[in-house]
């Protein structure tokens, strides 16, 4: 089953998106911040996709996005989606740079979090 | 809702607009008319009905037609009428036209706009000059959804839904929570309201024909079988030979007078006038 690990401090996004991600097919991994985040892909290297907030405690998304793309022996790199409340176009920009594949201004819904995964062909039930 | 005045309003939508409500679909008027109530003040849907009887130009048969007739659309969808237009139709036309040639293209059940401007935007996208070349016309029902299109500016969540990232950034700019389309694409698109069952429809849309692409997407389902073929009829009398007809997946084109060849582009079907 292809895996998605969430990312986000706050536990009821984490909930909402798990749920909206396990109707989609997938399996879900959670992490409450960067660093967490670090050790969830490393024990679970065949993650295909990371579902990312931007403002957590201990590392931020930014940073945590920033250390995975420098990640060297990930031959196959997850697809990144930010979902966050930053709904700055410079905030857009930033994280496409440092290799964001989609973004996701909240609030969300299951039809828009499906059309993104349209977008970055993942194939989704 | 009475079923008398039900099927007073299912006979006067048909007639003001074409559009078919069967018997079943109750939950579906009721559901798309009760903010009406709230917004004028009207106790009930028999109420409402009797009003849309006896003022059949007012403001509120208006609405109620706009609320039976608008649906949400979305930015790319389906996305691959956009990739059928990249890469099969946009290349076609320029090998017959010329490169330089201008290319008329038409939304005809255009909704708020989404279709039209993700069409500008495919079109930016592929075609060189595309500023000068691409004039695209979106036509609708409602005067209100075509105001909203013209106006061009989206929500955060409207914005969400269909588009990549990459494009948000690239052709729309940002007021708060709203999107604004970028004027070099907004200048592709004009609008106007039009009925797509009327016979003057093709004398209206000719100063901006004949097109070469027609979008008709998950509208005919909505007519009878004998207003699908008036319609086809008329949206043919209004192309170019060899023009595409991009419909929804499963809508299949049938006139009287117009014939069609069907084109596969990745498992799914284009039109070609014959």
């Amino acid at each position: 089953m292809r895996k998605a690990l969430i990312v986000d401090d706050a536990k009821v996004v984490r909930v909402s998106l798990s749920r909206i991600m396990k109707q989609l097919g997938f399996e879900t991994l959670e992490a409450a911040d960067g660093q967490q985040a670090i050790d969830q892909i490393a024990a679970h290297p065949d993650t295909c996709l990371i579902m990312l907030d931007w403002n957590m405690p201990v590392m931020n998304g930014y940073d945590f996005l920033l250390h995975l793309r420098s990640i060297p022996e990930h031959v196959t790199q997850p697809k990144v989606v930010m979902v966050t409340t930053e709904t700055g176009m410079n905030s857009m920009l930033k994280a496409l740079a440092a290799g964001a594949d989609e973004y996701i201004m909240k609030p969300f819904d299951k039809d828009m979090i499906a059309g993104k995964l349209d977008i970055l062909g993942i194939d989704y039930d | 809702m009475r079923s008398t005045e039900f099927n007073w309003f299912r006979t006067f939508l048909e007639q003001q607009s074409g559009i078919i409500i069967s018997e079943d679909k109750l939950y579906l008027v009721q559901s798309r008319l009760k903010p009406l109530l709230r917004q004028h003040q009207i106790s009930d849907l028999n109420q409402l009905a009797k009003h849309i009887k006896y003022h059949a130009s007012s403001d509120i048969s208006q609405q109620a037609i706009d609320a039976m007739t608008t649906n949400e659309t979305l930015f790319f969808r389906d996305q691959y009428p956009y990739d059928a237009l990249e890469t099969l139709v946009f290349p076609e036309l320029s090998h017959a036209k010329g490169i330089s040639s201008p290319i008329h293209i038409w939304s005809a059940a255009a909704s708020r706009g989404q279709e039209a401007y993700s069409i500008a935007i495919a079109a930016n996208e592929s075609i060189a000059q595309a500023q000068k070349r691409v004039r695209i016309l979106g036509t609708d029902l409602s005067p209100t959804a075509i105001a909203y299109a013209k106006a061009a500016i989206y929500s955060q969540m409207e914005v969400q839904r269909g588009m990549p990232v990459t494009r948000l950034v690239r052709f729309f700019s940002q007021q708060g929570t709203h999107w604004h389309v970028a004027k070099d694409i907004k200048n592709m698109v004009q609008f106007e309201t039009a009925n797509l069952t009327e016979d003057k429809l093709v004398s209206q849309v000719r100063r901006f024909g004949p097109f070469d692409v027609v979008f008709l997407r998950n509208v005919l389902i909505y007519f009878s079988a004998e207003e699908r073929k008036k319609v086809i009829d008329r949206i043919a009398r209004s192309m170019r030979k060899g023009g595409y007809l991009i419909t929804g997946a499963t809508e299949t084109p049938e006139g009287l007078n117009s014939k069609w060849e069907a084109v596969l582009f990745k498992g799914k079907r284009l039109w070609k006038l014959q």
